[in-house]
């Protein structure tokens, strides 16, 4: 069993001392500190995050995501032909991002987190995971712009997000995961995913992962799980009907198992979390499981992220210990 | 002649600088609870007479003495404490209310506000309340074994807070849910909720909503258990007119005719179309004015400003269609 996170991190550490990402963002929009200054701030959270990480016991990690504002305009910033427009929610959360709209017909212009990834590799005991908001949800989360059909709009994401996938693996990423969970939203959509999903892995050969939260897989759940990636993440608190769908899961998959509920500070006990692995593990065996929490965890205040992750990491050992 | 286009706001004002600088005192106890309500008593009587002299029907008190919406009613009740900072979007972040044992009032919240605001004017003021849905939707819970359970203790709490206005004398009373279009699948039951609070009440009842895909839950906002719905109609264009236009709807329109996001104040003119496309729709005895949304993110400035278009529009159309 390896244990992992779906990708964000709290930005802000409650604890004195440590570095502030929040009033290096204002002093730097007030023009008090340069943006030199104010990536060594990043930096700085950076590090901080993945020993985090790190010390409550993740095998698998990633930079926290500190570096993004968002999923979306992370990426749309880094891309030719989107514009970046006001503020709207993401999904069902009391969170907000800003709208990109393709305002041309968009293009590749260089790669945008490989800086990041290279820095969190440089700077990890652990292996990282690269994360990339996948072409459908970025289309989806995008205004439509200049394209006439959602389709046309994913199809030209396709090749750019997919040589952001091959730099990110060149600079070591250890997975290539996209983030999916708007297909849940509108699961009528699956062909143009599917696709979407092929075109953008392909000629990757670090392994991949399709990562879905926020619900359940069902209605999609056997396409889903024929997807030519490695891993596929499922969220089991927003989606408990997922325990039922993973019957199907085929043999030579790994599952990414999000039980920790990413969204509410509630710790769960270790109790429950080795009964939900105990759970699974009756049709996923254990070595093939990718334990995380159910989605980013950019949701919580940092205390409560430590605590799930360090949480997590025991249940596996209980769970383990069971099985022993 | 007809009666009607009465004109209201939607709830917060913007707080004076000398309001905001004492809060961050009281923070530090260099300002006492007592001082701190002398300086909002005296803001709250400032808009009073703002919203007198613009010559607006229904009032409201501003909210001079609440910051967060839901973490207000958090801080007043049992039951909830705040979590640490949490991301709302770029570098914005807030601390969410945490239920840790069985919410509820221990005396009444907002009565007293209500009273001294209504004492300074013999204009009606709104009795305003942040709806179930919206509290259990923003805050963690550490405790209520389902959202269900959480909510309706809040609707109860509410529904004794909203009781205790209606006895005091207020003839509306505003239940603010703008989450509630979040999760379409959760309408059912946050009607339910929302009807726990307005039953039996003796005052006009009315819900401000905002963000969401109106279109997909319409049918549902339109039975909502209040006698009025308040929209954000200036800033979609007034397309949502059309969802009126294509549902039965047999409550009373309180419509937004000017948008909060922007600077910018819109022109008498502008205003006028607005509410002319109102009426299209609904007589003027069912179709009420007022901002889209709450003005604090506004200046002063910019506040009265639209508010004092908004005014002279309402005026104008009245005169031109012989409006009482
Ligand atoms: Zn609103």
């Amino acid at each position: 069993m390896i244990t992992t996170v779906v990708g964000s991190y709290p930005k802000l550490s409650p604890d004195a001392g440590a570095p502030s990402l929040r009033a290096a963002i204002s002093r730097h929009d007030a023009g008090r500190i340069t943006v030199e200054e104010l990536r060594r701030v990043e930096d700085d959270v950076t590090r901080e995050v993945i020993q985090e990480q790190i010390d409550a016991g993740i095998d698998l990690i990633t930079d926290g995501q500190i570096r993004r504002d968002d999923g979306q305009t992370y990426f749309a910033r880094g891309i030719k032909g989107f514009t970046i427009n006001g503020l709207i929610r993401y999904f069902d959360t009391n969170t907000y991002y800003r709208h990109p709209i393709p305002e041309r017909r968009l293009e590749w212009q260089g790669a945008i987190g490989v800086g990041d990834l290279e820095f969190a590799v440089a700077h990890s005991a652990r292996p990282v995971k690269g994360v990339i908001t996948g072409p459908y949800t970025l289309a989806r989360l995008s205004q439509m712009g200049c394209y006439r059909d959602l389709r046309s709009l994913v199809m030209d994401l396709v090749p750019i997000l997919n040589r952001e996938a091959l730099a990110l693996q060149q600079a070591g990423a250890e997975v290539v995961q996209f983030d999916e969970p708007a297909i849940l939203q509108h699961k009528d959509d699956f062909d143009l995913f599917a696709e979407a999903v092929e075109g953008v892995t392909r000629g990757v050969t670090a392994r991949t992962a399709v990562y879905t939260y926020f619900r359940d897989v069902s209605g999609i759940h056997s396409r889903l799980f024929q997807l030519p990636v490695d891993i596929i993440g499922l969220d089991f608190v927003a989606g408990p009907a997922n325990y039922d769908l993973v019957r199907d899961f085929p043999p030579d998959k790994m599952l990414g198992f999000g039980i920790v509920d990413a969204r509410n500070t509630c710790l769960e006990t270790v109790e429950e979390i080795a009964s939900a692995i105990g759970r699974v593990s009756r049709v996923v065996s254990p070595d093939r499981l990718h334990v995380n929490p159910s989605c980013g965890l950019d949701f919580l205040p940092r205390k409560s992220a430590r605590a799930k992750l360090a949480r997590l990491v025991d249940g596996v050992r209980r769970a383990q210990e069971v099985r022993s | 002649m007809t009666r009607g286009l009465l004109t209201t706001a939607v709830g917060s004002y913007p707080k004076p600088e000398y309001v905001l600088r004492a809060r961050a005192r009281v923070a530090r106890g260099e300002v006492s609870p007592k001082e701190m309500e002398e300086l909002e008593k005296r803001a709250t009587a400032h808009w009073i007479r703002i919203q007198e002299e613009l010559g607006m029907d229904i009032l409201v008190d501003g909210e001079m003495y609440r910051g967060d919406m839901v973490a207000y009613f958090a801080e007043n009740w049992e039951g909830f404490t705040t979590s640490g900072l949490v991301r709302s979007y770029g570098n914005r972040y807030y601390r969410k209310p945490v239920a840790v044992g069985p919410v509820g009032r221990s005396r009444p919240t907002t009565l007293e506000w209500w009273r001294y605001a209504q004492s300074l004017t013999p204009r009606p003021v709104k009795g305003m309340l942040t709806g179930p849905y919206t509290i259990v939707d923003w805050s963690f819970n550490e405790y209520y074994p389902t959202r269900e359970a959480f909510l309706m203790e809040v609707a109860r709490a509410v529904h004794d807070e909203a009781v205790d206005l209606a006895k005091a004398g207020a003839e509306y009373i505003q239940i603010d849910e703008p989450a509630i279009s979040t999760r379409p699948e959760e309408m059912e039951m946050a009607a339910r909720a929302l009807a726990v609070v307005t039953r039996g009440l003796e005052a006009f009842t009315i819900t401000h909503v905002c963000y969401g895909d109106f279109a997909a839950v319409f049918p549902q906002l339109a039975a909502l258990p209040v006698d009025m719905l308040d929209l954000e109609t200036a800033n979609s264009n007034y397309n949502l007119l059309d969802l009126i236009r294509q549902h039965s709807f047999g409550k009373c329109l309180s419509m937004g005719v000017v948008d909060v996001h922007h600077h910018e104040t819109e022109s008498v003119e502008q205003v006028k179309e607005g509410i002319r496309k109102g009426l299209e729709v609904l007589s003027p005895e069912r179709l009420y004015i007022d901002p889209d949304c709450g003005l604090k993110t506004r200046t002063e400035e910019e506040s009265v400003a639209k508010l004092r278009v908004m005014v002279a529009a309402v005026r104008e159309v009245k005169e031109e269609l012989g409006i009482e």
